[in-house]
């Protein structure tokens, strides 16, 4: 297989895993969306093993890490949404795990989900949705309204712009990060199926640590700290 | 590859709303129950210390005002001793006084009680003398010469025993 052909097979593949009769027609479930399911699960699972026999003394060394490590999140999420927006913190958190899950499920054998438009676009559209409620709930629906015309009224179109123009940033730029890197990783391993004599089969770890790992997690996290200054400057 | 499909965008959303429950159920809710309890125990603490420190001081300052009053007490009850000393001092004094003039008075009637009983004493010598000189004379019939150098001894030897 050359690399044009594996490239269509990655890019252009049939995204639909499940078909439902719906009406005369059907209507298709992606496997980024049963992956999602599938992220869904272990989280379900893992937090009940983790959140098992919680104590308020006398606590368990997995107790006390799983508390340490929320307060963490929650201090690191909570720094880039400031005081006023602290309570989408968990949301947020919430957002952040499940990125970092989808970003680097790739290194089990799985599609990344995030590869897939859709489910950017839906973690995009929920931000924008938190960021529009979050100044309609500080502001109220006519001071929100009003600040379309801040700093100057000139600039009302460019902020209502801004309206559709911050989730499809935050869209592509996520799902363009991700197919990428994926892409990339997809070539390196097709190079050493080509090159296998040549090349030691560890050649491709380097790599792996950084496309499915590091910029998946640096993703999560460019994701969920644009978001916060989102929420934040729409609450200030 | 860039197909959107609205249902699959609302299974999307729908799943990041039903992680969030899972992450707020299982994860959030509980690390924040705890976390509360033991913030309760830790307020409940701080403020049974606060209170402890705060009769601690109620009582210090009671302590201290009690020790206020027993200075004074000390005080009043030392001028008070020092008053009655003064007074005893100047009685005891006083009658020490009155003593010693009795004393003085009662010496001097002595003296002159003694004084009187000395001039009888000699007053009786005088007497007796005369008697003897007057029988002297009666017994031996003298001229007027001898009577005039008997009296004349006789007041020359009163007056030596005057002296």
């Amino acid at each position: 297989m050359d690399i044009k052909e594996l490239l269509k097979e990655i890019l252009l593949k049939d995204k639909a895993l499940i078909h439902l009769p719906f009406g005369n027609g059907k209507f298709d479930i992606y496997e980024s969306v049963v992956v999602t399911w599938i992220i869904m699960a272990f989280i379900l699972v893992l937090l009940l093993i983790l959140t098992r026999d919680f104590k308020v003394h006398n606590i368990s060394k997995r107790q006390a890490a799983v508390e340490a490590f929320v307060s963490w999140l929650r201090g690191v999420v909570g720094k880039n949404l400031g005081e006023e927006a602290s309570r989408y913190t968990d949301w947020i958190v919430t957002v952040l795990c499940y990125l970092a899950c989808a970003n680097t499920i790739g290194l089990f054998g799985f599609i990344p989900p995030t590869m897939d438009i859709n489910v950017t676009a839906g973690l995009s559209f929920m931000s924008i949705i938190l960021v529009e409620a979050a100044a309609i709930r500080k502001k109220g629906a006519a001071g929100w309204l009003k600040s379309f015309a801040k700093p100057m009224a000139i600039v009302t179109p460019m902020n209502v712009m801004e309206l559709a123009i911050r989730p499809l940033s935050l869209c592509m730029r996520l799902f363009g990060n991700i197919i990428g890197a994926t892409v990339i990783m997809e070539l390196i391993k097709h190079l050493i199926h080509i090159h296998s004599v040549s090349v030691p089969a560890i050649y491709p770890v380097p790599f792996a640590f950084y496309f499915d790992i590091f910029d998946g997690l640096i993703q999560a996290y460019v994701f969920v700290f644009l978001t916060s200054l989102y929420i934040k400057e729409a609450v200030e | 590859m860039l197909d959107f499909s609205i249902v699959n965008i609302v299974c999307i959303v729908i799943n990041l709303l039903v992680l969030y429950i899972i992450f707020k159920k299982f994860l959030f809710d509980r690390v924040d129950r705890v976390v509360m309890k033991r913030k309760e125990e830790v307020d409940e603490a701080t403020r049974a210390a606060d209170l402890a420190t705060q009769k601690a001081l109620d009582t210090k300052k009671e302590y201290e005002e009690k020790i206020a009053l027993a200075d004074e007490e000390k005080e009043q009850i030392l001028a008070d001793i020092k008053k009655q000393g003064y007074d005893e001092y100047e009685r005891i004094v006083s009658d020490a006084k009155k003593k010693g003039e009795q004393i003085i008075i009662e010496a001097k009637h002595n003296a002159e009680v003694e004084n009187e009983r000395a001039k009888e004493v000699y007053a009786a010598q005088i007497t007796d003398m005369v008697i003897d000189a007057a029988t002297k004379i009666a017994a031996t019939k003298h001229s007027a010469t001898d009577d005039r150098e008997l009296y004349d001894k006789f007041i020359i030897e009163a007056g030596a025993d005057n002296e």
